[in-house]
């Protein structure tokens, strides 16, 4: 039970953290997404049941605080869950070169997946919305996974307190 | 039979839940796009319990920020000086207190006779958070369904319009802001009277479609909205031509557009609770289940 309450907790502190703290980030465009973060920490760590169920939460609650009126997060978020857990054993993740790559891709991926979903429920065509692959997704991908070593850091501290096999998130401490 | 069941469950129950979970997330959205009740009660539970931290988290911002820019930055002084300097600090953050609260002043006062003004029937309500997403355009407000908040209100200010709510929830709502590509409102071109529809182009622009190439635009005019929908009070400032752009020969010329309101700086904002004339046509944009429910 603690390991799905808590993380859930925990994703509901960094949305809150995403929609009120980050506004005063600098530049807007380049908020970091620590869910989409915290999304692939649960990939990397969580077992495919609770932790894709996680994924969906997080998803759904993104979903609940964004202007985003069908609920695209609550797909995207599980999606990028399984695909970071298909892909753990295959990527070295030791190293910050690594983490930054690895959070970098999926950002990305998921902002093109948003956009063809975007693209394709929309009843006109959205030709605004090509530059913003260029101005604000390569960025702010950029600086999710810079901010995604340190919070994986952080993300892993939190777990060695809480679990007897953190790399796996599972037994509980008693 | 049953140990057979067992085993093609053992083989095939992860991929299966994989492929139960993305197909419920799709049915979700199916859901939405539909409108039904029960995934706007789940969305509304869910906004009732996380809006009070996110309310207290803005709190903390705004106290800190304050506390920061006022008195943090003026500790580490001289020893020598620290007593003047303190007393400075005092009257500084005295003086900053007081001109917080003249220019509230002056902002409710502005609110105030707008309302007097405009329409009565509106209420103020605070921002309390901005959309988690990058892609959408949105803000969370302090009031919701308790309050008389309902879909498809709109929220303006002043000095123009902001948005439509999208969702409601008991004591929070979203507002759907103009700059997000699924916002859609009737407006006008205040000089030649030029019919048009606004929509959201992100990053703090719009952009007008549905201008017909025979009507008269030029950069710098302003553009109002046109109350048709009544959702929107009629001559509200919308914002100001930037572009014209009178692509290839087709019927219609598009123009950007810079909101009048600073959309990232929001504070305060008045949602008008009543239907400005209930007989005239429904807004804009009646294509395949994209817009607003009203």
């Amino acid at each position: 039970m603690k390991r799905v309450v808590l993380p859930l907790l925990l994703g509901v502190f960094l949305l809150i953290l995403q929609t009120t703290w980050l506004r005063f980030f600098p530049i807007h465009r380049v908020r970091p997404d620590i869910l989409l973060i915290f999304t692939l920490y649960l990939g990397l760590s969580f077992p495919p049941v609770s932790g894709g169920i996680l994924a969906f939460l997080m998803g759904y609650l993104m979903d609940l605080f964004s202007g985003n009126a069908l609920g695209f997060y609550a797909l995207s978020r599980p999606l990028v869950f399984f695909a970071a857990q298909f892909f753990r054993e295959r990527f070295y993740l030791e190293g910050f070169y690594s983490k930054f790559l690895f959070a970098f891709i999926y950002a990305v991926l998921e902002g093109l997946l948003i956009f063809l979903l975007m693209n394709a429920l929309h009843p006109s065509p959205l030709g605004g919305l090509y530059p913003l692959l260029l101005t604000s997704l390569l960025p702010q991908s950029f600086f999710t996974a810079l901010v995604t070593p340190p919070l994986f850091f952080l993300f892993q501290i939190g777990s060695s307190f809480l679990f007897r096999q953190p790399e796996k998130g599972i037994m509980e401490k008693v | 039979m049953r140990i057979r069941g067992f085993f093609l469950f053992r083989r095939f129950g992860l991929p299966a839940f994989i492929v139960l979970l993305l197909l419920f997330a799709l049915v979700l959205m199916s859901l939405r796009a539909k409108q039904r009740g029960g995934v706007e009660f789940f969305d509304a539970l869910l906004m009732e319990i996380c809006s009070p931290f996110q309310k207290a988290a803005t709190f903390t911002v705004k106290t800190v920020q304050g506390t920061f820019r006022q008195y943090v930055f003026l500790v580490n002084l001289e020893k020598e000086n620290r007593v003047l300097k303190q007393k400075i600090a005092e009257l500084q953050e005295e003086n900053h207190r007081m001109k917080e609260m003249k220019l509230t002043n002056e902002r409710m006062r502005q609110l105030l006779q707008f309302r007097e003004k405009n329409s009565p029937f509106m209420i103020g309500a605070e921002v309390i958070g901005q959309d988690p997403s990058s892609w959408f355009k949105s803000v969370t407000i302090d009031k919701g369904e308790g309050d008389g908040v309902k879909k498809g209100m709109a929220v303006i200010l002043p000095t123009g319009v902001i948005g439509q709510v999208l969702k409601t929830a008991p004591h929070y709502a979203t507002v759907l802001l103009v700059t997000d590509y699924n916002s859609a409102i009737a407006c006008i071109v205040q000089r030649t009277r030029a019919k048009a529809i606004l929509e959201g182009i992100g990053e703090n622009r719009c952009q007008l479609k549905y201008l017909l190439r025979a009507d008269e635009a030029a950069v710098g005019d302003v553009v109002v909205t046109s109350g048709l929908g009544g959702n929107f009070p009629k001559g509200l400032r919308v914002g100001e031509i930037k572009k014209i752009d009178k692509r290839g020969h087709g019927v219609f010329q598009y123009a950007e557009l810079v909101p009048s309101v600073d959309l990232t700086q929001l504070e305060e904002v008045f949602v008008i609770m009543e239907p400005m004339s209930p007989a005239q046509p429904q807004e804009e944009k009646g294509k395949r289940g994209k817009k607003i429910k009203k």
